[in-house]
C-alpha cells in the first residue's frame, strides 16, 4: 500500500459550532460608525413601529474568531479536493485551478464593485467581458456569447428559450427537443423548464448517434437537438455534421451541450460541425474552481442569426465606449439579476491569457492522450468492461461493471475502495445506459505518473478483491460508509 | 510541445503516450477521432495573444483594477438587491483553503464531510434567520430563487394555479427573471400596486385581484423589505392571503435578509416559501456575481423544493455524518421529471455565509443589523433637513429608502453622475426624479456627512 497516496492520517473531530457557544462571545470586529452613545443605546423601536421588531434574535453560534478558524479549518480537512488528490470525475473536468487566477479575482476594487455603478466608471470591467467574448467567438466560430447564465443548466435553459423564441418569431410552434439517452440529466430537465417535450434517442452500439435513427425522429414538431459532444461516453459524435445537416434541412436547430468542451478547446471550432449554439461551463473547461458545487458560469454562445435572442443585459461597444445594454431585438429576457458572474469570468479570462495561443491547443490534446492512456491500460485490468474497446475516446472514458461483477463486487463498492488508496472515485452509474458505469476524466493537468498510480490501485483492488470484500470501505476517511437510506428516511435538515 | 506550468507531462511523457497509443502526432490523433473536421491553426488566432507570463498577467489585471473606483475612497450608498457589507479577513482566509474551493459537488459523502457539514450549518443558520422550517444548500441568486419558488408553488397547486400576483414592491430585476421562467406558460402574472402613501403593498388591490381572478388558486409574491426599502406589513397581509379559498401560496422574497436581525422574518408570518438573496452574508459584490440564492419552505413542501439539501445521518460506525438527501427530486436522478434543472449552485458562497454568520455570532448579527437601521435613518434625517429632498413613502424602512429630488433641473441620473465624480455612489435611479439610497455598517457618520456636503453642492 505504501506506494499509494492513501495512507494513515489523523482527523480532528468537531462539534457543530452552535454546540461550542458561550453566551455573549462573538468573532467579528464591527466597523466603528462614529455614533454617539445615546444613539448607540437606542433599540429598534426608536426607529420603526414595534409591531415589526423581531422579538427573538436568531439563534446563531456564539463563538470567537479563533474558534471559527479552527472549526472550519478542521472541516476543510475532511474533504478530498483537486489540490489534494487525483479527482477523475467523468464529465466534471476536475482540472487544476490556477492560483494566480484566485489572486486576480480577489483584487480589491474588482471584488468590491457594485453592479449598478455608472458605466463611465467601470469601463475596464466591461472591457474584460467584451474581450473575453471575442476570444470565445474565435475559438468556437460562433458570433456572440451571453454571460447572464449562472451555471451550465442555466446556460442550457437560456439556449432552449432562444430556440423557443426563434420559432415563435417565425410563427411556428415546435414542441420537441431530441436528446440522446446518454445526455446529462440537466438536458431533459432544462427542456421541460423551457416548455419543451424531451424525446430520447437511443445511442447506437458504437456509442454514437446513428444518422438513420435520428432520421426516424424527424418531424415538423422537432425544434432542435441537444447533443453533448463529445458525448458522455467520451466519444466524438462522428456523424455530427450529417446530423446537423438533417436538423437544418428540417428547419430545426442544433444545440451542443458544451460541458465537455475540454476535448476541443484550441483545436476544433464547433461551428465547423454545424452547431448553432453551445453553453460553456467556465468552471470546467476554463479552470474556474468548482467550489464544492458552485458557483460557476454558463456562458451561452450562438451563431449570428441567433444573436438578437440572447439574454439581457449585455456589454455593447460603440464609439469607443462600453455600455451595459438591454436593446436586444428579440431577447429571451433576463436570466440573472445583474450582468454576469463577473468573478468567474475574470478567472476564465485570466486562464486563457495565461495559456495564450501558444499553449491552448495542448489542453485538449493532452486531455485526450491521458484519457486514452487510462482507457487502454484499465481495459487490460477490467477485462471485457470497455463497451467501446476499439475506437479512441476523447477527454474521458467509460467502463461497465462486467469485470467487477465477475468478482462479485458492485461499482459503488469499487468506488469506495478506491478512496482508501487515496483517489477520488470516478463518476459512477452514469451514463445510465452503461451497466454499473465508471466514467473517468483525467484532464490535462495530471501526469502519467499519477495515472499510473491510479491504474495500479485499480489493479490492486482487483487482485485483492476477496480480502477487500470483507471490509466495509472506506476505512481511512473521517467517517465510514454514510447511511444515505437513513438520511432520507428520517430527514434532519438543521 | 512545450513546458507550460499547468501541464505535468513532460515532452518525453507525451511522446510515450503517443507511442503507447500507436499514434504519430496530433493530426493523426484528431483525424482518427474526427475525420475531416479541420483543426485550428493556433498560430493564426487573432483575439488571443501569445502566452502571458504570470508577472505580466498579474500586472495586466492590477492595472485594470487600479482604473476602477478605489474601494478605500469610494463610498457606496447603492443597494437595489446587492449591499456593501463589511467582510472580516477570517472569511477570506478560510475560504481560500483549496479543500473548500477545489472539490466538486459532494456526491461521495465520505470524502466531502467538510463541505456537507458546513452546508448543514449554513442551512441551520439561514433557517434561524428566516424563520423557515427547511432551507436548501443554495440557489444561484435571489432572482432565480424567486423564479423557482414561483414554479414550486405552481407544482404544489397541481395544475390549478394560473395566477401569480406580484407586488410592485418586488425588485424589478427579480420580476423580469420570473417572467423569463414563466413566460411561455399559460400562467398569468399580474401586479399588485403599492399604497401611494406608505409604499407598502396595497391590501385592497390584493383582495380585489384575489377575489376576481384567484378562483383556481393563486400565488402571492411580496418582498421584505420591499424594493423601495419599505417594510411590508406581513401581519396584516398574511391572514388576508391565506384566508382565501382555495388557499393561495405566500412567497416572501428578500434582497436584504440582514434586516431579519431587526425585523420579524417571513417564517414568523406563516410564509409558505422564502426565496431571497444572501449575498449580504460575507460575500463580495463582485460587480454583480456570483451571488447566493436562499431558499426555504415549510416542511410539508420539502419534496417539491428545488436544489440540494444536506441532511444529518449516521455512518457505518454509528457516528454522525452528513449527505445530500431527497435526491429523487433532482435532475441527475429524475431527469425531465425533476423539480428543477439546477445542478451547480452557489455552494462556496454558502460556505462563506456560514463562516461569516458564525463570526458575527448571535449578538454581532443583531448589532450590525441594528447599526444598518440607525445609520440609514441618520442619513435620511440629514438629507431631509437640507430641504433638497422629500421622502417618497412614509412606511418604515430598514437600511434603504427612496427620496425625491426637489430640484427639478437635476434629474437622478445627473445627480448620480455628479456624485460619482466626487467618489460617492449616491444610490440607484428608480425614476427621473426618485432615488433609492442604501446605508450599511460600512458607511460611517463621516461618510454620511460627506454625502450631505456633496449633495448640497450638486443640487444647489
Amino acid at each position: 500500500m505504501l506506494k499509494f497516496p492513501g495512507i494513515k492520517g489523523l482527523f480532528f473531530d468537531e462539534e457543530l459550532l452552535i454546540k461550542q457557544s458561550s453566551k455573549g462571545v462573538m468573532g467579528i470586529s464591527i466597523p466603528c460608525s462614529g455614533l454617539n452613545s445615546s444613539d448607540l443605546k437606542k433599540s429598534g423601536r426608536a426607529y420603526i413601529d414595534k409591531k415589526f421588531v423581531r422579538k427573538k434574535a436568531p439563534r446563531l453560534p456564539e463563538v470567537s474568531e479563533p474558534t471559527v478558524i479552527r472549526h472550519f479549518t478542521r472541516l476543510s480537512s475532511w474533504n478530498m479536493s483537486v489540490d489534494s488528490v487525483f479527482y477523475p470525475l467523468g464529465s466534471c473536468t476536475m482540472k487544476y485551478n490556477p492560483k494566480i487566477n484566485e489572486c486576480i479575482a480577489s483584487l480589491g476594487n474588482m471584488k468590491n464593485l457594485h453592479p449598478l455603478t455608472p458605466d463611465f466608471l467601470v469601463q475596464p470591467a466591461l472591457k474584460i467581458i467584451h474581450d473575453f467574448n471575442l476570444i470565445l467567438c474565435e475559438l468556437t466560430g460562433l458570433a456572440e456569447f451571453g454571460f447572464a447564465p449562472q451555471a451550465g443548466a442555466a446556460g442550457e435553459f437560456s439556449g432552449l428559450k432562444i430556440i423557443r423564441k426563434y420559432f415563435d418569431s417565425n410563427g411556428e410552434s415546435r414542441k420537441i427537443i431530441l436528446i440522446p439517452d446518454s445526455s446529462h440529466g440537466t438536458n431533459p430537465a432544462s427542456s421541460v423548464l423551457a416548455g419543451f417535450t424531451p424525446v430520447e434517442i437511443k445511442t447506437g452500439k458504437d456509442g454514437t448517434l446513428n444518422v438513420e435513427d435520428v432520421k426516424k425522429y424527424i418531424s415538423k414538431d422537432v425544434a432542435g437537438i441537444m447533443i453533448t459532444n463529445p458525448n458522455t461516453f467520451g466519444i466524438f459524435e462522428k456523424d455530427i455534421k450529417k446530423i446537423s445537416g438533417i436538423m437544418h434541412e428540417n428547419g430545426s436547430l442544433v444545440y451542443m451541450d458544451g460541458a465537455n468542451f475540454n476535448a476541443f478547446i484550441g483545436n476544433v471550432r464547433i461551428s465547423d460541425m454545424g452547431i448553432d449554439m453551445v453553453q460553456f461551463n467556465l468552471h470546467k473547461t476554463f479552470s474556474a474552481p468548482h467550489g464544492g458545487g458552485g458557483p460557476g458560469s454558463g456562458a451561452i454562445g450562438v451563431a449570428d442569426f441567433l444573436k438578437k435572442y440572447l439574454p439581457v443585459p449585455y456589454v455593447s461597444f460603440s464609439n469607443a465606449r462600453y455600455k451595459i445594454s438591454e436593446d436586444k431585438e428579440r431577447t429571451i429576457g433576463r436570466i440573472a439579476p445583474f450582468l454576469c458572474n463577473f468573478a468567474i469570468i475574470v478567472r476564465a479570462y485570466a486562464y486563457l491569457l495565461s495559456l495564450g495561443r501558444d499553449n491552448i491547443s495542448s489542453v485538449s490534446e493532452i486531455a485526450i492522450l491521458n484519457a486514452n492512456y487510462i482507457k487502454k491500460k484499465l481495459g487490460k485490468i477490467l477485462k471485457d468492461s470497455d463497451p467501446f474497446e476499439k475506437g479512441l475516446c476523447m477527454h474521458e472514458c467509460v467502463f461497465n461493471d462486467a469485470a467487477l461483477e465477475k468478482s462479485d463486487i458492485s461499482t459503488v463498492e469499487f468506488a469506495k475502495l478506491l478512496i482508501d488508496y487515496g483517489f477520488h472515485p470516478p463518476t459512477i452509474y452514469f451514463p445510465k445506459n452503461i451497466h454499473g458505469a465508471i466514467m473517468i476524466e483525467p484532464t490535462e493537468t495530471e501526469s502519467v505518473k499519477t495515472l499510473d498510480g491510479f491504474i495500479k490501485a485499480v489493479g490492486a483492488i482487483k487482485f485483492k478483491i476477496k480480502k477487500l470484500k470483507a471490509i466495509k470501505s472506506p476505512q481511512k476517511t473521517k467517517v465510514g460508509r454514510v447511511n444515505e437510506v437513513l438520511a432520507n428516511k428520517h430527514p434532519i435538515f438543521k | 510541445m512545450n513546458s507550460f506550468r499547468y501541464f505535468p507531462n513532460s515532452e518525453k511523457d507525451i511522446e510515450r503516450l503517443y507511442r503507447i497509443l500507436e499514434i504519430k502526432n496530433k493530426n493523426e490523433l484528431f483525424g482518427r477521432i474526427m475525420g475531416d473536421i479541420p483543426l485550428i491553426d493556433e498560430s493564426l488566432l487573432e483575439t488571443l495573444s501569445s502566452c502571458m507570463d504570470e508577472k505580466t498577467l498579474y500586472r495586466f489585471f492590477s492595472d485594470i483594477d487600479s482604473n476602477l473606483p478605489d474601494k478605500n475612497k469610494f463610498s457606496i450608498f447603492a443597494g437595489g438587491g446587492i449591499y456593501n457589507h463589511f467582510i472580516p479577513s477570517a472569511v477570506d482566509s478560510l475560504i481560500s483553503r483549496s479543500e473548500f474551493y477545489t472539490p466538486y459537488t459532494p456526491y461521495q459523502p465520505e470524502v466531502s464531510q467538510g463541505t456537507l457539514f458546513a452546508l448543514f450549518e449554513f442551512q441551520s443558520m439561514i433557517a434561524e434567520i428566516s424563520g423557515m422550517d427547511v432551507v436548501n444548500a443554495s440557489m444561484y441568486d435571489g432572482a432565480e430563487s424567486l423564479a423557482e419558488a414561483v414554479l414550486m408553488s405552481i407544482r404544489l397547486c397541481k395544475g390549478n394555479n394560473n395566477l401569480i400576483l406580484i407586488s410592485e414592491g418586488v425588485n424589478p430585476r427579480f420580476v423580469s427573471v420570473v417572467k423569463t421562467f414563466i413566460g411561455d406558460t399559460d400562467i398569468k402574472i399580474e401586479n399588485v400596486v403599492l399604497d401611494d402613501k406608505t409604499g407598502r403593498t396595497n391590501i385592497e388591490d390584493l383582495k380585489f385581484k384575489l377575489k376576481s381572478k384567484g378562483k383556481n388558486g393563486a400565488t402571492v409574491v411580496v418582498q421584505q423589505p420591499n424594493y423601495f426599502g419599505v417594510i411590508e406589513d406581513l401581519e396584516e397581509l398574511e391572514p388576508v392571503i391565506h384566508g382565501f379559498n382555495p388557499r393561495p401560496f405566500l412567497i416572501v422574497s428578500s434582497t436584504e435578509p440582514y434586516s431579519f436581525g431587526v425585523i420579524s422574518p417571513p417564517g414568523f408570518y406563516n410564509a409558505d416559501i422564502f426565496a431571497g438573496e444572501g449575498n449580504s452574508f460575507g460575500n463580495y459584490m463582485n460587480f454583480g456575481g456570483p451571488l447566493l440564492g436562499l431558499f426555504g419552505a415549510k416542511k410539508e413542501y420539502v419534496r417539491q423544493m428545488p436544489g440540494r439539501i444536506v441532511g444529518k445521518t449516521k455512518d457505518s460506525r454509528n457516528k454522525d455524518a452528513y449527505s445530500f438527501i431527497l435526491s429523487t427530486r433532482e435532475q441527475h436522478i429524475r431527469r425531465g421529471a425533476a423539480t428543477s434543472n439546477i445542478c451547480t449552485n452557489s455552494s462556496l458562497n454558502a460556505v462563506r455565509a456560514a463562516i461569516y454568520l458564525s463570526l458575527c455570532s448571535k449578538e454581532g448579527f443583531s448589532e450590525i443589523s441594528l447599526l444598518n437601521l440607525k445609520l440609514s435613518h441618520i442619513l435620511k434625517e440629514k438629507l431631509l433637513k437640507t430641504k433638497l429632498f422629500k421622502l417618497l413613502y412614509s412606511g418604515d424602512f430598514f437600511n434603504e429608502f427612496s427620496l425625491r429630488i426637489l430640484n427639478s433641473s437635476v434629474n437622478v441620473a445627473k445627480f448620480i453622475k455628479e456624485m460619482a465624480k466626487r467618489e460617492i455612489l449616491a444610490g440607484i435611479e428608480i425614476s427621473e426624479s426618485d432615488i433609492l439610497i442604501s446605508v450599511t455598517e460600512n458607511n460611517s457618520l463621516s461618510d454620511i456627512d460627506g454625502y450631505i456636503k456633496n449633495a448640497k453642492a450638486v443640487l444647489t
